[in-house]
C-alpha cells in the first residue's frame, strides 16, 4: 500500500509533469484577470504588497491583506505545483521554528509573534505568486524594464522561458542515456537503498558534464545571434526602448483595480482602529 | 582575433559565460526548489545542492559573470518562475551567492591544480554558506518583534542556524560542492573553453590573486546584503508613525474608504462611457 503510494507520488513529479506545470504556469493563463492587468500597475502593486507587511505588527491589517492577496491568487488561476511550493515554502520559514521554540523551552506565548511572522511571510509569498505567476513573461519583462531594471534582467527572464522547455528535455535524454547504459546496484536491502540514492547522484552530476558542453554550444549560438541583430547597443537605445514598451497601456481596468485594493485596505486599517 | 588585455574575454564572451551559468544553474536550482527539502529532525538542510555548476565555470572562466549568471538564473528560473519571489530575501541570496562563487573563481589560478580548486570550492561554499547564516539570524532577530521576550527563541533560532551551517558545510559542501567541482573542472578543462572561442585559462591568463580591492567590495555588498534585510528594523519608525495618528485613525481610515468608493465609482462611470470607443477599435 505504501509502496503504492510512493509510486504514485513519484510518478507525479516526472520530468514530463514538471515541464507542463512550468508551462502552464508561464503561458497557460492568459486569460485570467491578473493577466490582463498592466503590468506596472501590478509591480506598484506588489511593492506595497510584498514590503508594507514586514513593516507592520498589526493583527486586523496583516490578516486582510493576506486575505486580499489569497483572492488575487485564486483569481490569477496559479498552477497547483506552485501553490504547494509555496505552503512547503512558509513552514520551512516559520513552521520549523515554532517546533524548536517548543523544544527550547518555550510555551504558548511564543505562538502570537510566530503567527505574525507566517502571516507576513505568507502574504508576501502569495503577492508575489500572483503577479510574478500570473503575468506571461514578456509582459512582466516589458513592466520591470519600464521602471529602469537592467535589460539584462528582463532577457534573462524572456530567454529563460523560452529555454526552459529545451533544457529540461535535453537533460532528462542525457539522464535516461546514462540509466540505459548504467547498471543501477540492487536496491532490496537498506545498504542497498543507500547505494542506490548515492548511485542516482552520481548520475545527476555526472549528466551535467555533457549538459555543460551543449549548453555552451548553444549559448555561443545564441549570443552571436543577438550580436548580429545588435542586442548590446539595442540594449541602451533609447529608441529602441520606447518601440518595445509602447504596448503597455494603463486601462481603466487597472485603476479600479487598484482602487479595490486600496479600499480593502483602508477597511482593514478602518477595522484594526476600531478595535 | 588581437586581445587587448592578456587573458580577458570579451563583452559578447563575458555575455556566453553569462547565459551559460544562467541557463545551467537556473535549471538546476529550479529542481532544488522542487525537491521537498531534507529536515533531519529541525535541522534542514539549505545547502545549495547545485553550487557546483557555478564553481566549475567560474574556475573555467570569467568569474564575475559566471557569478552574476548564477545568481540572476537563480532569481529567475526558480523565484520569478515559480512564484516564489521573495522581495527584500532574494537580494540577500543573490548577493551571496555572487561573492561566494566570485571568490572562488578567483581563488583558481589554474584549473589543472586540483589542490587548489578543491580548496576554492570548499571557501566558496563556506563564505556562501556563512553570509546566508548570519543573515538569517539577524533577520529572525528583526522580523519577530518582540524577539527577546520570547521564551527560548533565541537560543533556538541559535543554536538551529549555528547547528545547521557546520551541517551544511561539513556534509553537504564536500559532498555536493567539492566532489563534483573535483570530477568537473579537470574533466571539461580545454574541452569547453573553445566552444565558446576561448583560450583555457593558465597561470598567465588568469586574473590574479584576490587583492584587498576584491575584499573591501565583496565587503561592502555583504553590508548591502545585510541592509535589505535591515529595512525589517527601519520599519520600527514606521510603526511609530503609525501609532502617531492612531488617536485619529478611525477618522483617516474612514476618509480613505470614502475616497476609495468614490474612485471606483467614478472609473466604472468612466469605463462604461468609454467602452463604445473601445469596441469599435
Amino acid at each position: 500500500m505504501m509502496q503504492k503510494l510512493s509510486e504514485s507520488v513519484l510518478d507525479k513529479f516526472s520530468m514530463d509533469f514538471l515541464r507542463n506545470q512550468v508551462l502552464k504556469n508561464a503561458y497557460g493563463n492568459d486569460d485570467t484577470v491578473i493577466a490582463k492587468r498592466d503590468p506596472r500597475i501590478l509591480l506598484i502593486w506588489y511593492l506595497f504588497f510584498g514590503l508594507v507587511p514586514w513593516f507592520v505588527n498589526d493583527l486586523p491589517f496583516l490578516l486582510g491583506c493576506f486575505l486580499l492577496v489569497m483572492v488575487t491568487t485564486v483569481l490569477a488561476k496559479v498552477a497547483g505545483l506552485v501553490l504547494l511550493l509555496f505552503a512547503v515554502g512558509v513552514f520551512t520559514q516559520t513552521g520549523y521554528l515554532l517546533i524548536a521554540t517548543w523544544i527550547f523551552g518555550g510555551d504558548a506565548s511564543a505562538i502570537a509573534p510566530l503567527l505574525i511572522l507566517t502571516l507576513k511571510v505568507a502574504t508576501i509569498s502569495l503577492a508575489s505568486v500572483t503577479v510574478f505567476s500570473g503575468l506571461d513573461p514578456d509582459r512582466l519583462s516589458n513592466g520591470l524594464m519600464w521602471f529602469g531594471c537592467p535589460e539584462r534582467l528582463s532577457f534573462s527572464i524572456s530567454y529563460a522561458y523560452r529555454m526552459l522547455p529545451m533544457l529540461m528535455e535535453e537533460f532528462q535524454n542525457v539522464l535516461l542515456s546514462y540509466r540505459l547504459r548504467g547498471n543501477p546496484p540492487a536496491h532490496e536491502t537498506v545498504r542497498g537503498k543507500i547505494k542506490y540514492l548515492i548511485y542516482q547522484i552520481k548520475i545527476i552530476i555526472h549528466a551535467f558534464y555533457p549538459l555543460m558542453l551543449n549548453t555552451a554550444k548553444r549559448s555561443r549560438t545564441t549570443v552571436e545571434a543577438l550580436e548580429l541583430k545588435g542586442y548590446r547597443y539595442a540594449a541602451v537605445n533609447k529608441e529602441v526602448r520606447k518601440m518595445k514598451l509602447s504596448s503597455l497601456k494603463v486601462t481603466y481596468d487597472d485603476m479600479i483595480f487598484l482602487a479595490v485594493s486600496f479600499l480593502w485596505v483602508a477597511v482593514t486599517i478602518f477595522i484594526s482602529t476600531m478595535i | 582575433m588581437s586581445m587587448t588585455k592578456k587573458g580577458a574575454a570579451t563583452q559578447s564572451q563575458k555575455l556566453m559565460v553569462f547565459v551559460l551559468s544562467m541557463s545551467l544553474y537556473g535549471l538546476a536550482t529550479l529542481f532544488t526548489e522542487l525537491i521537498p527539502s531534507f529536515q533531519v529532525g529541525i535541522v534542514e538542510f539549505s545547502v545549495e545542492f547545485f553550487l557546483f555548476i557555478p564553481l566549475t565555470l567560474s574556475m573555467l572562466f570569467d568569474p564575475l559573470s559566471a557569478a552574476l549568471g548564477a545568481a540572476t538564473g537563480e532569481l529567475v528560473f526558480s523565484e520569478i518562475m515559480l512564484g516564489q519571489f521573495g522581495g527584500l530575501g532574494e537580494l540577500e541570496k543573490f548577493i551571496t551567492v555572487t561573492i561566494g562563487v566570485y571568490i572562488a573563481g578567483r581563488l583558481v589560478k589554474n584549473p589543472k591544480n586540483r589542490a587548489m580548486v578543491g580548496a576554492a570550492a570548499f571557501v566558496g561554499t563556506g563564505v556562501q554558506l556563512l553570509m546566508g547564516t548570519i543573515v538569517d539570524i539577524l533577520k529572525v532577530q528583526f522580523a519577530v518583534a518582540d524577539f527577546e521576550a520570547v521564551a527560548g527563541l533565541p537560543e533556538s533560532v541559535f543554536a538551529t542556524e549555528g547547528f545547521a551551517f557546520v551541517n551544511d558545510l561539513l556534509f553537504s559542501g564536500i559532498l555536493f560542492c567539492l566532489l563534483p567541482t573535483l570530477y568537473l573542472v579537470p574533466k571539461l578543462y580545454g574541452k569547453i573553453e573553445p566552444l565558446l572561442g576561448m583560450q583555457p585559462r593558465t597561470k598567465e591568463t588568469g586574473l590574479g590573486q584576490i587583492n584587498v580591492r576584491t575584499v573591501i567590495v565583496c565587503l561592502i555588498s555583504f553590508a548591502c546584503a545585510i541592509g535589505a534585510e535591515m529595512m525589517a528594523e527601519s520599519g520600527l519608525s514606521l510603526i511609530d508613525w503609525e501609532a502617531g495618528w492612531a488617536g485619529n485613525g478611525t477618522a483617516i481610515a474612514v476618509g480613505m474608504i470614502a475616497a476609495a468608493i468614490i474612485a471606483i465609482i467614478l472609473l466604472g462611470i468612466m469605463r462604461k462611457s468609454a467602452e463604445p470607443a473601445g469596441e469599435t477599435k
